[in-house]
């Protein structure tokens, strides 16, 4: 009787062991199908199978002459402020790749909110006051933040080609005592 | 403990009460105990999926910063998923619907944050030589940055809780409510 038992219970933990796993199969399934299905419909959905480009790099932000005759770098330049300057002063697109939180509580005047991590949302908008050619300069918050470079990559593989990155970013930029723009635009 | 007769009813839901002879550890027979456990674990775990569900590159980036899966269909894959299996997980907690299922998966994934927080805490550690109280950073767990140590007693707290869940014997969501 004891025997009898004992293998009762063993047969109980079975079962329930067995339910449990057949539980979490069926919900990891049915998760990961309405999150492919969500996934593919929603703006900032990626794609699982897409691969990082390459992209030619150039390091300009030590602040090294160039030539002003010699062609656009065609890919990714580290700019220095100065050159960022530059950018700004030539009415050239700027863009802001943090979220929109930190670019209404200031960023640099005249530059384009267009988070990376939103670029579904954004480059609709973003997208149509860039030309392919153009010179665009894309900052984030600073030296130890990536997103301007992964923006500029981004905007890379859909054919911008002259794409400057002001890796010394808003932290840079601040350190220099030069003025922000708060929500939507009002100087700071 | 009444078992599944393999219908779909009987594998979505659980019947409640210990079978004849079953020896519970007495939490695990405290209705209130086990209740407070789904309770906790569903609001953590639906927060933290509605923080990541819409922005995928941003949570496939956060993974990406442990330096265990490089930039590729796995890391992705994962980026897309991983948060609504929060969510469903969660949502299974509150309403009783695949419960034990629910519980197992949360078990299994604390145990992975658990390890590979020891592992990122580590990778600081050694890289800015200093002790594991004073590690700070964005586990990208959906609640910003924390200290190390106190992410790894939280994960181990809700896996004590996913177990809890697991092994009870009593799945309903308003204790005193019987199924069937």
């Amino acid at each position: 009787m004891l025997r009898f038992r004992r293998a009762a219970c063993i047969f109980t933990a079975y079962m329930k062991i067995l339910r449990a796993i057949t539980q979490a199969i069926l919900l990891a399934a049915v998760a990961a199908g309405v999150a492919f299905a969500f996934n593919a419909v929603q703006p900032n959905g990626i794609d699982p199978f897409r691969r990082p480009a390459e992209v030619p790099v150039l390091d300009r932000s030590g602040g090294e002459p160039r030539d002003s005759t010699a062609a656009p770098h065609e890919g990714i330049a580290y700019i220095s402020l100065e050159e960022f300057r530059e950018i700004l002063d030539a009415g050239d697109p700027v863009l802001d790749a943090r979220t929109a939180r930190e670019y209404e509580e200031g960023h640099i005047p005249g530059a384009i909110l267009c988070d990376y991590y939103e670029m579904g949302t954004y480059f609709p908008k973003v997208l149509p006051l860039l030309a392919p050619k153009m010179r665009i300069g894309i900052y984030c918050t600073g030296p130890l933040c990536d997103d301007s470079e992964m923006l500029a990559r981004e905007l890379f593989t859909i054919g911008y080609t002259n794409l400057c990155v002001f890796s010394g970013g808003i932290e840079e930029w601040t350190d220099a005592g030069l003025s922000l723009e708060t929500g939507q635009g009002e100087e700071r | 403990m009444t078992t599944g007769r393999g219908s779909l009813a009987d594998l979505l839901f659980e019947r409640g009460g210990p079978g004849r002879g079953e020896r519970l550890w007495p939490p695990l027979s405290n209705r209130w105990f086990i209740l407070a456990c789904r309770l906790l674990l569903a609001a953590v775990f639906i927060y933290a999926a509605v923080q990541k569900i819409g922005r995928p590159l941003l949570f496939a980036d956060e993974i990406e910063m442990y330096r265990i899966l490089g930039h590729g269909p796995v890391l992705y894959m994962l980026a897309i998923i991983l948060p609504w299996i929060e969510l469903f997980c969660g949502i299974s907690l509150l309403t009783g619907v695949l419960m034990r299922g629910s519980a197992l998966v949360l078990a299994v994934v604390n145990v992975i944050f658990i390890v590979v927080v020891a592992y990122r805490s580590a990778a600081i550690m050694n890289a800015e030589a200093i002790p594991l109280h004073r590690v700070f950073f964005d586990c990208g767990c959906g609640f910003g940055p924390t200290y190390a140590w106190r992410k790894l007693i939280e994960d181990s707290v809700f896996f004590f809780c996913a177990l809890m869940v697991l092994a009870a014997p009593v799945y309903r969501l308003v204790p005193g409510w019987r199924k069937g």
